[in-house]
């Protein structure tokens, strides 16, 4: 992984995160990127601790240590503590987390892996776990956390080691 | 629905509302823009289609776009195109939907020789959203057969 940032930045300061990063050299798709974030955690029928597992849990496989730092405030109001985002780990089947939690974390990892796709035994499961409008939203979420992280991740200059955990408001990522 | 791809995946998300709707438009944007010429983006969806193994992937057809006689068979192929800006693009993706940690500085300064930093740019999100569109397809499609043949067994 490389280092050193592949690009620059706008140098703007708008307070927006996204709009002042690196995707800000590229106006055409900058601010359906931000409408989509906002879309994805204002406008959804998914609880936001349910996105944010499946964002922590996307967000561990990338391996992108700027988005396994953060911690969106309205996931931790809706009772996402630190305790419940460190069950998003291997062996998470065993946690204390809800079998919906579980069955998303499922999902996300049949989106994520190699190959993607999901297994006979587990398709069920997801059916009864999450309606037809709420399996659209995961993977629409999903989708957006996954090509967002692996863009932070594409364009370098991430650090190797771990950063603290942040509380980060939704608002700075959004309209 | 066995016909779902990464090309005809909005109309199975519209049930996620206003994200779907944001999502599409997104999707929608990249076959017009001017930085990434889209018949190497849909060079991209295709490598990536042959890098999954998606038989319904490789088969479909973007209607947005027109490709060379050729260039869909060489890509399904494995073979590098001529075109040495194309060439780095299409080596770039395949190192991103490896594993984005292992793009090379080489890989990405050959892009942006050819297409500049906010040409790289768009091209890492172009292979995100179509990568993305791809795996779910794939999921959708599973949880389609899967869950209709086990309903089938219970009638």
């Amino acid at each position: 992984m490389s280092d050193t940032p592949r690009v620059g930045t706008p140098g703007t300061q708008t307070g927006n995160t996204i709009r002042d990063s690196a995707l800000g050299l590229v106006p055409e798709t900058v601010s359906e990127i931000i409408a989509l974030n906002g879309h994805v955690w204002n406008d959804t029928i998914v609880p936001p601790a349910l996105l944010e597992i499946i964002r922590l849990r996307n967000a561990r496989t990338v391996n992108c240590v700027f988005c396994k730092s953060v911690r969106y405030d309205v996931a931790r109001a809706d009772g996402l503590t630190e305790e419940r985002a460190d069950m998003i780990a291997p062996g998470y089947q065993d946690s204390a987390l809800s079998e919906r939690e579980k069955s998303a974390i499922a999902l996300a990892d049949c989106y994520l892996g190699f190959p993607a796709g999901i297994a006979p035994d587990l398709a069920p499961r997801i059916a009864a776990a999450f309606t037809r409008e709420e399996i659209a939203a995961v993977l629409v979420a999903l989708m957006t956390f996954n090509f967002t992280s692996r863009t932070a991740v594409s364009i370098g200059g991430m650090p190797e080691e771990p950063l603290p955990i942040i509380e980060l408001s939704v608002s700075v990522t959004t309209d | 629905m066995p016909d779902c791809t990464s090309l005809t995946l909005d109309r199975h998300l519209a049930p996620a509302g206003a994200s779907a709707e944001s999502f599409a438009r997104l999707w929608a944007g990249l076959w017009t823009q001017r930085r990434i010429p889209p018949d190497l983006l849909e060079l991209c969806r295709l490598t990536f289609a042959r890098l999954h193994d998606d038989a319904g992937e490789m088969a479909a057809a973007n209607p947005a776009v027109a490709l060379a006689a050729g260039q869909r068979d060489a890509v399904l192929a494995g073979q590098a195109p001529a075109d040495p800006a194309y060439a780095a693009a299409l080596l770039f993706a395949e190192y991103y939907w490896l594993d984005a940690q292992s793009i090379t500085d080489e890989a990405a300064d050959a892009v942006k020789a050819h297409y500049g930093e906010p040409g790289l740019v768009l091209l890492i999100e172009a292979l995100g959203l179509i990568d993305g569109r791809i795996r779910t397809a794939r999921c959708l499609r599973d949880l389609s057969a899967h869950t209709s043949a086990k309903e089938a067994a219970h009638v």
